[in-house]
């Protein structure tokens, strides 16, 4: 309710009305699964610099029209960040500035909901600049993965369960292989894998044991 | 998309611009437990790349394989435009989905890549043995031409005759000379004199000096076999002199680097010829035994192996009767190979079938004598005796011809499977010795016995399904996917057996004398028996079972656990071996369902 009335507050003072798309509702069967990579987990100082949106078209994961892009930051990256996403300095000056990159990612998003792994944090990233250069923020509706997860997993639990919704721990549970972390593109990746399969089993009415061992790692080659 | 395993075959034959291609168009689709990602008899717009999860491959209700992560579905599908079998997801499943267009392609820029798709099974094989038999080549040509078995040099005088040279190539068993010519040295061959008479029509007496030629090409002996390799092409030769320190040592002739690499197979029957004891020939026998694995690891194909193997064992044996039966019983005798043996698709050995048939009556004594000291020898060159006993130490497999008629009888009337057994392992007998005709009598006996006999003929195809077990393997493929224990297939009963059998089954009906499976299939073909091109599928499928089956037997010789020859495991074959295993085991199904709705040995 107070995202309707935020949106269209937002609709009727867009700033800019070339990006009125993005308030118009995406094919049905649609959806962008979104990951930002950032130099730090504090929306309002860190930056994006590495971004990857994957479509979903019904069940099918649209890896070979993915969105990639790496951005320039405009601060010097800390050592710290470096650690987290191996995006150096060097890697990052090829990139290209944000107000570049953002136009093509939000017509790639268009209206469709995104979806992410602790998807706020993605998006109030992303409204940082959104809002910098078409003073609005992201209308899209949002699917948080974690959250399907624990409704099939803990809904109903006893109370004093133990809750683990680690990106880790969801994969290994789904015998999703680990493509390596920290990258944008394969974050997004693997998160869509995650969100297929249980949309698919919350369609179906299927839970997740709480019992069930985590160790069940599917083997790929890297 | 960096996650996509290149290193898996067959994607593992496209170069570093192909599979970045390849990559590139990869999309990934999902499917539930129980849904249909190609239903049978439909084309398919996507390979599928198992991810994870499981996929089941069901042909009508029955689960034929399971495939898991790696594995790829399906070729047929996708290239020959209809699924043989129901491809379901068994399990929340991932896939790489390759399109079409881009694997047609891959196809026709890739031949090695294109074989992967090949339909016919024995293609498939050949294409992916031929990556092996390129290793087999290559250590070949590196080695030195000092590990040749060169002949030593002869020389001569240059003013010596053409006869006296002709005299000298005989005598040496050689067929090129040095000759030496004051400070010269040249090379005369057998082909120069006969030239230089027949054609020249120089008379005999004239000196070799004018015949030979001295303009020797030569390579060191420390020189690679390639580099000779090279010296002959360039200069159109057959033969280099072989130097060392400047001294001729000898030839060295294209055949020598022929059987550099065929592993001097050539030479053992000379070996067996020349044996004068059981000692002598367990020397030869051993020679067979290491051929085998040589061969094989070289990828020489399993059909040519088998021959070559089933040939010298037949000259081996041969031999060995020659050397223990007495008198009296190699004049009367037919020494018979049978089973695998008789067949010659034995290539381990892994038992003796072999019988005697004597076309008179010989002295008892003489017999009993023969029955022990042929088995015992046979023991001494390493044959495991046979666990049925069917050799010539048992009574029944060495009489008469005219008793063994009426044995064949009583089998023909008890019709039990024991008496259907020895009637199928006789039909697969070999005369390696004379007199081969009452060989061939025997077996029209048996044949008339048989003929016309539909509830007979139904109880011997019933013996195809003494293994039968028609969901192979799958109980062990899905433990395996919950990693419960390894997955196992027993080739011998899953894929070797039947098809022999059937085969047999039909040989009888049709009254054929050929032994091999192989050749019965074509004398079936040609009898209008069997369709054409099934008959090759049937052919290829065999040798994809020997083939499978002859590199478990040496890992388990190597492992020194024979019990379990015949057992693959699957986990141990690459996924493109695993889709070849999987067709070969779609034609078994096949083929045990012709001879099924044939012969109806479901009626017993």
């Amino acid at each position: 309710m107070r995202r309707q009335l935020r949106n269209l507050f937002y609709r009727a003072t867009l700033g800019d009305h070339a990006y009125r798309f993005l308030f118009e509702p995406g094919p049905m069967d649609e959806v962008v699964v979104l990951d930002c990579e950032t130099t730090g987990l504090n929306p309002r100082i860190d930056e994006v610099i590495a971004v990857a949106a994957v479509m979903i078209r019904s069940s099918r994961i649209m890896t070979s029209e993915a969105y990639t892009a790496i951005i320039k930051p405009d601060r010097v990256l800390t050592p710290t960040s470096i650690k987290v996403h191996r995006l150096r300095a060097r890697d990052v000056a090829e990139g290209r500035p944000m107000h570049e990159v953002l136009p093509e990612l939000l017509r790639f998003i268009g209206g469709r909901p995104i979806v992410g792994y602790y998807v706020d944090f993605d998006v109030r990233m992303l409204d940082r600049y959104v809002l910098r250069y078409i003073e609005a923020k992201l209308p899209n509706r949002r699917i948080e993965v974690s959250e399907i997860y624990y409704a099939l997993k803990y809904g109903g639990a006893p109370p004093g369960t133990v809750l683990d919704l680690r990106f880790q721990s969801i994969l290994a549970d789904l015998g999703i292989p680990n493509f390596g972390q920290h990258d944008a593109f394969n974050d997004a990746l693997m998160t869509a894998m995650m969100y297929v399969q249980l949309r698919d089993m919350r369609q179906r009415g299927v839970r997740i044991g709480r019992e069930r061992a985590v160790q069940q790692e599917a083997p790929i080659g890297a | 998309m960096q996650g996509f395993d290149i290193t898996n075959p067959p994607f593992d034959r496209l170069s570093y611009q192909e599979s970045a291609e390849l990559r590139a168009g990869l999309d990934i689709g999902y499917y539930a437990p129980e849904e249909v990602i190609i239903p049978q008899g439909s084309p398919s717009d996507w390979l599928h790349v198992v991810i994870k999860g499981s996929v089941e491959v069901r042909d009508r209700s029955t689960v034929t394989t399971v495939l898991g992560p790696k594995d790829s579905f399906d070729s047929r599908a996708l290239v020959h435009g209809a699924a043989g079998e129901d491809f379901v997801a068994a399990e929340e499943t991932l896939c790489y989905l390759v399109p079409r267009r881009n694997v047609l392609a891959l196809i026709h820029r890739n031949a090695a890549f294109a074989a992967f798709f090949y339909a016919d099974v024995s293609r498939k094989l050949d294409a992916f043995a031929q990556q092996r038999k390129a290793e087999g080549m290559d250590s070949v040509l590196r080695a030195r031409v000092g590990d040749v078995r060169y002949r030593a040099a002869v020389f001569v005088e240059g003013g010596i005759s053409i006869e006296q040279t002709g005299h000298c190539m005989r005598d040496h068993d050689i067929n090129a000379l040095f000759v030496r010519d004051r400070q010269r040295v040249g090379v005369v061959t057998g082909m120069n004199l006969s030239k230089a008479v027949v054609l020249r029509r120089l008379p005999i007496e004239t000196p070799v000096r004018e015949v030979c030629h001295f303009d020797v090409i030569s390579v060191d002996v420390e020189d690679f076999v390639f580099e000779g390799l090279l010296l002959m092409t360039k200069h159109n030769k057959r033969r280099l002199a072989i130097t060392s320190n400047d001294q001729y040592m000898g030839f060295l002739e294209d055949i020598d680097i022929l059987g550099l690499f065929a592993g001097n197979s050539q030479l053992i029957p000379g070996r067996i010829d020349r044996a004068r004891s059981i000692d002598d020939l367990a020397a030869a026998a051993r020679d067979i035994e290491a051929q085998v694995e040589r061969l094989h690891r070289q990828g020489v194909k399993i059909d040519v192996i088998a021959e070559m193997t089933s040939d010298l064992n037949r000259r081996l044996l041969a031999r060995v009767f020659e050397m223990t039966a007495p008198p009296t019983i190699q004049e009367a005798g037919c020494l018979l190979l049978m089973g695998s043996e008789g067949r010659g698709e034995q290539t381990v050995r892994t038992d003796q079938d072999n019988a005697l048939l004597l076309d008179k009556d010989v002295p008892a004594l003489d017999l009993i004598r023969f029955r022990d000291g042929f088995s015992e020898a046979l023991a001494g060159l390493g044959f495991p005796p046979c666990p049925g006993n069917i050799m010539v130490r048992n009574p029944v497999w060495s009489q008469s011809l005219d008793s063994f008629i009426r044995q064949l009888k009583s089998w023909v009337l008890r019709g039990d499977a024991e008496a259907m057994m020895n009637i199928a392992i006789f039909l697969d007998a070999v005369a390696v010795t004379n007199p081969i005709d009452i060989l061939i009598r025997a077996k029209r006996a048996m044949f008339e016995l048989m003929w016309g006999e539909a509830a007979l003929l139904a109880r011997f195809a019933s013996l195809i399904d003494t293994f039968a077990t028609p969901n192979l393997g799958v109980l062990g493929t899905i433990m395996a996917s919950v990693g419960a224990g390894p997955d196992e297939i027993d080739l011998k009963r899953a894929g070797t057996f039947p098809i022999v059998h059937g085969v047999r089954t039909l040989a009888i009906d049709k009254a054929i004398l050929e032994t091999s499976t192989a050749s019965r299939i074509e004398a079936l073909v040609k009898a209008g028996a069997l369709e054409p091109s099934f008959g090759r599928e049937l052919i290829g499928a065999l040798h994809v079972f020997m083939e499978f089956r002859l590199r478990s037997q040496l890992y388990a010789l190597h492992k020194g656990e024979l019990e379990s020859e015949a057992l693959l495991r699957l986990d141990g074959i690459s996924t493109v071996e695993r889709d070849i295993l999987r067709d070969a085991l779609r034609v078994v199904r096949q083929f045990r369902d012709l001879i099924r709705s044939r012969y109806n040995p479901g009626g017993f």
